[in-house]
């Protein structure tokens, strides 16, 4: 667990359009409400591009974790323009890569091999959120 | 307003991770994209009008666009507005909700029943608004019968318009280098219309583009000579094809 206790936030992309952005919510939601609910609050992104001054000062005050799911990193990105520091920034795409047995089909509801690869994504995570009460130099990427 | 690109109506979700009413709305939203409206809608994700580029930006000013919101904080009709260009029309799914006395949804990573309702019901009103800016008849079986919207199994997937295609050429005025979207498109149309070079059609053709990008008051003559160079190198490309 987080040693020291530090909430972090996370950040999933809000990707309608692939199945990759909704691998990117299920695993956050995996990681927010099942692997470390005491140590992690879930961010709208829609909410930081309207500047909604709640969800700004969350990721001003703790460390974020950004989890996107195409090349465009709309999550890191917003994270960064709304003043947070990203501590791991996630992309699906690097994760389906190590686990390519686990191909992701369906947006609004995704296949098996989808919430898999969710839920390897969001322990991984988790796993190395371990360290993030430690001073974090630089962005780490996942 | 000239059609530059196939009129179908752009479909904006918040992504409203943290309620219920945002996977209303994003669920509520693909069904219209996948199956009542697919072949007259497109999307593209919020966050793109800032972390993406001017292409990604000129979305609603391209498409006729509906936003989707859970909550009254109203971030895609307001993020819409400020970035892109103002809706044609906003939906609030719990003033839906409440507006059709149905039960308030739960479970933001897995519906409930009253969940499930609230897509349905939100989704048609949806569909409704999408005939409602194309200009056809809600009542009529064309555009009211999802039957006759139904994809095959190679349409089933999302008109997702991120990296959309809408061409964005960089131009330099005063010595800066500027992104203007659409510009292909806008000049074959206005050649093919016949237009000629002079004064009058100069004008005109400018504040076309002018439509599509914004354009800083105080730079205006920069922009419509760097507008003017680019068309008329355009002209002589086509004159050479």
């Amino acid at each position: 667990m987080n040693p020291s206790k530090e909430t972090v936030v996370v950040v999933p992309c809000s990707g309608i359009g692939k199945p990759f952005g909704t691998v990117s919510r299920e695993a956050a939601y995996d990681l927010c409400e099942e692997l470390r609910p005491e140590s992690t609050r879930l961010v709208a992104l829609a909410k930081l591009v309207l500047g909604e001054a709640g969800a700004r000062d969350l990721v001003a005050r703790h460390p974020a974790v950004t989890i996107d799911g195409c090349k465009q990193m709309c999550a890191a990105k917003m994270v960064r323009q709304s003043g947070g520091t990203v501590a791991r920034e996630v992309a699906v795409l690097d994760v389906y890569r190590r686990h390519k047995d686990l191909k992701p089909e369906g947006i609004a509801e995704l296949n098996e091999a989808g919430r898999k690869l969710a839920r390897v994504l969001a322990e991984e995570v988790a796993e190395s959120l371990d360290g993030v009460g430690q001073p974090v130099e630089g962005v780490v990427h996942a | 307003m000239p059609e530059l690109l196939e009129r179908k109506v752009g479909i904006v979700s918040c992504s409203g991770e943290e309620l219920a009413e945002g996977t209303v709305a994003r669920l509520a939203a693909l069904k219209v994209l996948n199956d009542l409206r697919p072949r007259d809608t497109v999307t593209i994700c919020l966050p793109l009008f800032l972390a993406g580029g001017a292409g990604d930006r000129a979305f609603a000013r391209l498409h006729p666009t509906i936003t989707v919101d859970g909550c009254e904080l109203r971030c895609a009709a307001h993020g819409t507005e400020k970035y892109s260009s103002k809706p044609a029309a906003s939906l609030v799914v719990n003033e839906l909700v409440a507006e059709c006395g149905l039960e308030r949804p739960e479970g933001r990573r897995r519906l409930n029943a009253a969940g499930q309702k609230a897509v349905e019901v939100t989704a048609e009103r949806l569909a409704v608004l999408v005939d409602r800016a194309l200009g056809k008849d809600a009542g009529t079986p064309a555009a009211g019968d999802a039957a006759v919207h139904k994809p095959d199994a190679e349409q089933r997937e999302v008109a997702c318009s991120c990296g959309s295609g809408v061409p964005v050429t960089k131009v330099s005025i005063d010595g800066q280098t500027v992104e203007l979207v659409a510009l292909p498109l806008i000049f074959r149309q206005f050649r093919e219309a016949g237009h000629g070079h002079d004064e009058e059609a100069a004008r005109e053709l400018f504040e076309t583009v002018k439509i599509y990008n914004a354009v800083p008051p105080e730079a205006e003559g920069s922009y419509r000579e760097a507008v003017l160079r680019e068309y008329a190198v355009f002209c002589e490309k086509e004159k050479q094809a």
